[in-house]
């Protein structure tokens, strides 16, 4: 069922600012348990197509379907209510609080105590750290600030929370543009465990070195255009070079 | 993956990373420096005094340091208690023919407070302008009110005799009453029984947090860790009941030796042992041990470099200024040489760097501190000697810590040697201030703190070297530990509050408040989601809004309670006094800031602690109060003042850039 039910479909939509044509005829699907890539240079119109998935903003034309119903987001909460969840590229944490505080911002474990509400911090401080563990992070001190971590292991932990609170569209903008090697390549392992655990991944980057071993299927954009989509069998490295830098249109 | 950088944390380490361990290290180091100074400082006379002095401070320290943590700055907060008093006293006195009662004043200006706190949220949220601007126009409106309002219908700054007004007992009992109890017989037994099971639980509660506990205890040296304590409650018993000064020495000698030995059997019995290190000494613990060394040198002569008795100064060809200027430098040389380690050292985590870097920024404070007052007081015989004491006995003591740690890896011997090296140099110390000095607190006081200290430093090296450390941890025995140490903390908090409440000491409601808005700031603060909300807010706006978090409500409510307790705080210094000058609370503002940037908060926000503001708070009303206890020039106070807030500053920057930087 997973190739034929997509989770998220995007079909022929546009964006138009004004006579500006940030996006147009772009379609694209997600599915669970894959990970879809979004490719394109600075400009290529990469942070529109993230806006209007995560609902801050409306298509123009064209039809946005989630689990088959056409949807129309007023809010990026309601996007967020049906479980598209967004990390965007400074991760919404705080450096010098803790992980687990960081974990449960904004919806914090609760648990009485005589009359009043306080942060369940045993369960929190638990949660958090299963939940890293089961992405392959072992944080040790689930008490250091956020600030400490590497920036790959920080990633880690946006992920992990995303995850945690019921995301089942996750997606990441650039989580590899700041990193180096080896932190990459950490980053794109919890990707892959974010995948395994059946959410469909939508993956934001400019980097085809990143995108080509986690990706299943690739969008590219230029300038606002759609090049085309492509499931992994179809793209060679250097196709997807030739297909990025606008050189050749799809075939 | 996991981060093998990233180990694990003893009961002691993870003291150290809470923001308010700095602070408090500072009031106690702040506090026992001005009690073996000024001889009218530390009874419970002046207790109460320097407590009545700090509740004000104490308790707007607490909700500007919320403030502060969510990234904001309330600069009308002093002249609101000004507004405050000068408001209810007006009504008071004059809203109707004959004034009006203060049940209806009082809410009025919580009102008022209400309104200015709102107006500064929604202008702060509203605009984007810093809040040092938003608020600095506040402050000068009110001011300028205060003063008008006063003048005009009251036509003088100066509004007196609220004490007529309808309710007024009801609310000075409320705000400002006085609590004496007077003296009870039983007073200093439960004073030392509270003390010595407040030692003895914290002791305890940090072996069974660091230790790693055997599969059953051996008898045999747990029933000679309980012969040491009994000789060691027989010789405090026997201190407290004798006078001569053999049985003194000889109850003294029981007591410290019962304690070693209580300590270190009852690790022996409970805990697992350790493996023998043979190794050679490193080449950084001789050379700190050699600093060590001469520091405890500098402390024990300080008191014959400068004496009034000519005949023993030492040194008598040199001028008495450069001796002076000599000994200051010796004394600061061991500080210098462990504060250069610190900062040349890279091989700690950068948690860890940050963590230590806001413990370290009192201790900066208080160097200043002395410093400075040094500086003003060359003058003073006595002055110059006690900083030179001090300082050169604490580097003494950093730099013995630092030996040791350096050899704690390499040899059990030379970790044992040099334990025991530092618990006989504050014996040392200990004797040769005594001998030197003539005041009752340098030969009883001091000398006895002197003497535990070398008995736990004796202990606790002991107990080191011999048992092997946790390295990972045990929830049954942390959550005991940390119950113990807790349970210690309550009794003998209970047992000081008896001491002081029971005595000559006149305590006002104010410090009651102080508490009791500590504890509910810390509260708030720590363990429910608006705290979680505050830090965050702090931390990175963005990031809280975009998670969920009700971003401008919360500041906005903070600058409303910020405002609310400067009311409250007016309306109490208003009942305490019966009369408010219209300028009252100009300036505090800042003092308390520098409070609350003391107690460990940064003031680009996103972190700190409570508990730390209002130690902050208390800090600086010790030295308010010790200054002059001590016969020093008061107005140096300032320059202190300043010296911290460019310091914390510093320190804050460099905190918050390593905190943000990608590794």
């Amino acid at each position: 069922m997973t190739a034929t039910n997509p989770l998220l479909e995007l079909d022929n939509v546009s964006k138009y600012f004004g006579n500006v044509k940030a996006l147009e005829n772009v379609s694209t699907k997600v599915v669970a348990g894959q990970v879809t890539c979004v490719l394109g240079d600075n400009g290529a119109g990469k942070s529109t197509f993230i806006k209007i998935i995560s609902g801050l903003h409306k298509p123009s034309t064209g039809s946005y379907k989630f689990e088959g119903h056409e949807v129309s987001f007023e809010s990026p909460r309601e996007a967020r209510a049906l479980g598209i969840a967004t990390v965007y590229q400074d991760l919404a944490m705080a450096p010098l609080m803790s992980v687990w505080r960081n974990f449960f911002l904004g919806s914090e474990p609760m648990r009485r105590f005589g009359p009043i509400n306080v942060i369940d911090a045993k369960f929190a401080r638990k949660t958090a750290k299963e939940e890293m563990a089961k992405l392959g992070i072992d944080v040790r001190d689930i008490d250091q600030p956020v600030g400490t971590l590497s920036g790959g292991e920080r990633q880690s932990v946006a992920i992990a929370r995303a995850v945690y609170f019921g995301a089942r569209v996750l997606i990441l903008d650039e989580p590899t543009s700041a990193l180096g090697v080896r932190q990459s390549d950490l980053v794109l392992g919890y990707v892959r465990a974010a995948a395994a655990r059946d959410l469909g991944v939508i993956l934001i980057t400019h980097n085809p070195q990143h995108a080509l071993p986690v990706g299943d299927r690739f969008l590219i954009l230029n300038r606002g255009q759609s090049i085309g989509q492509f499931e992994k069998a179809d793209l060679t490295y250097e196709r997807l070079i030739e297909l990025m830098s606008g050189r050749i249109q799809a075939a | 993956m996991g981060d093998e950088r990233i180990s694990y944390r003893g009961p002691i380490k993870r003291l150290l990373v809470s923001p308010e361990i700095g602070a408090l290290i500072g009031a106690v180091v702040v506090w026992a420096f001005f009690w073996g100074n000024g001889d009218k400082f530390g009874t419970a006379g002046s207790t109460a005094n320097f407590l009545d002095v700090a509740a004000p401070l104490g308790i707007m320290a607490v909700v500007v340091s919320l403030l502060m943590i969510g990234g904001e700055f309330d600069l009308s907060a002093g002249v609101m208690t000004g507004a405050s008093g000068v408001t209810i006293a007006l009504m008071a006195k004059y809203f109707t023919e004959g004034g009006i009662s203060l049940w209806v004043c009082i809410p009025a200006a919580f009102l008022l407070a209400g309104c200015v706190g709102w107006w500064n949220g929604f202008l702060v949220n509203r605009t984007g302008l810093p809040s040092f601007i938003v608020t600095l126009g506040s402050f000068f409106v009110i001011k300028g009110a205060n003063l008008v309002f006063a003048k005009r219908i009251n036509s003088k700054v100066n509004v007196a005799d609220v004490d007529k007004a309808h309710g007024y007992s009801f609310f000075k009992a409320l705000l400002g009453g006085e609590n004496a109890f007077g003296d009870m017989k039983y007073r200093d037994l439960i004073f030392i029984v509270g003390g010595l099971l407040f030692a003895a639980l914290l002791v305890l509660g940090l072996i069974e947090q660091s230790l790693v506990r055997k599969q059953s205890a051996s008898v045999a040296e747990l029933v000679i860790a309980i012969a040491g304590l009994g000789a060691a409650i027989a010789g405090v018993l026997i201190l407290h009941r004798t006078d001569s000064i053999n049985g003194n020495f000889l109850a003294g000698v029981l007591g410290l030796v019962g304690t070693v030995v209580a300590i270190v059997f009852y690790s022996r019995a409970r805990f697992e042992g350790r493996e023998k290190i043979v190794g050679a000494l490193p080449d950084e613990s001789k050379r700190f041990l050699a600093f060590g060394v001469f520091g405890v040198l500098v402390a024990s002569f300080a008191g014959r470099l400068f004496d009034r008795n000519e005949e023993r100064v030492m040194l008598q060809w040199m001028p008495g200024t450069l001796r002076m200027v000599v000994a200051v430098l010796a004394a600061l040389f061991p500080l210098a040489m462990t504060i250069r380690s610190f900062a040349r050292g890279d091989r700690e985590v950068r948690g860890r760097v940050i963590a230590s870097l806001i413990v370290r920024l009192p201790v900066i404070c208080l160097v200043s501190l002395i410093g400075i007052v040094a500086l003003l007081q060359l003058t003073t015989v006595q002055a110059v000697r006690a900083v030179v004491i001090t300082a050169a006995g604490t580097g003494a003591a950093v730099c013995f810590y630092q030996s040791r740690r350096a050899v704690a890896k390499v040899s059990t011997k030379w970790f044992l040697t040099i334990g025991v090296l530092m618990s006989g140099s504050f014996v040392f110390v200990a004797f040769a201030l005594r001998a030197d000095s003539s005041a009752a607190r340098f030969r009883g006081g001091i000398f006895t703190s002197l003497l535990l200290m070398a008995t736990l430093i004796l202990a606790t090296t002991i107990v080191e070297a011999t048992n092997r450390a946790r390295t990972a941890p045990h929830e049954k025995a942390d959550v005991l530990g940390r119950r113990m140490v807790l349970v210690g903390m309550i009794l003998g908090s209970i047992a000081l509050t008896v001491r002081l409440l029971l005595s000559d000491g006149v305590f006002r409601m104010s410090v009651f408040w102080w508490l009791f808005f500590t504890i509910v700031g810390s509260f708030v603060l720590t363990k429910t989601k608006y705290g979680n909300w505050i830090f965050a807010v702090g931390g990175n706006k963005d990031a809280a809004r975009a998670t969920g978090v009700p971003a401008d409500k919360v500041k906005t409510a903070l600058f409303i309670a910020t405002s609310l307790m400067g009311a409250f705080v007016g309306a109490m210094i208003l009942m305490r006094l019966n009369s408010v000058q219209a300028q009252q609370g100009d300036g505090q503002e800042f003092e308390y800031i520098i409070a609350a940037v003391v107690g460990g908060n940064l003031m680009t926000g996103g972190y700190g602690s409570v508990i730390g503001a209002s130690l902050g708070a208390l800090i600086m009303a010790i030295s308010k109060n010790g200054i002059p206890a001590a016969r020093w020039n008061q107005d140096g106070r300032f320059i202190f003042l300043g010296a911290v807030l460019l310091v914390s500053v510093l320190v804050n920057n460099y905190v918050r850039k390593k905190a943000n930087e990608q590794r």
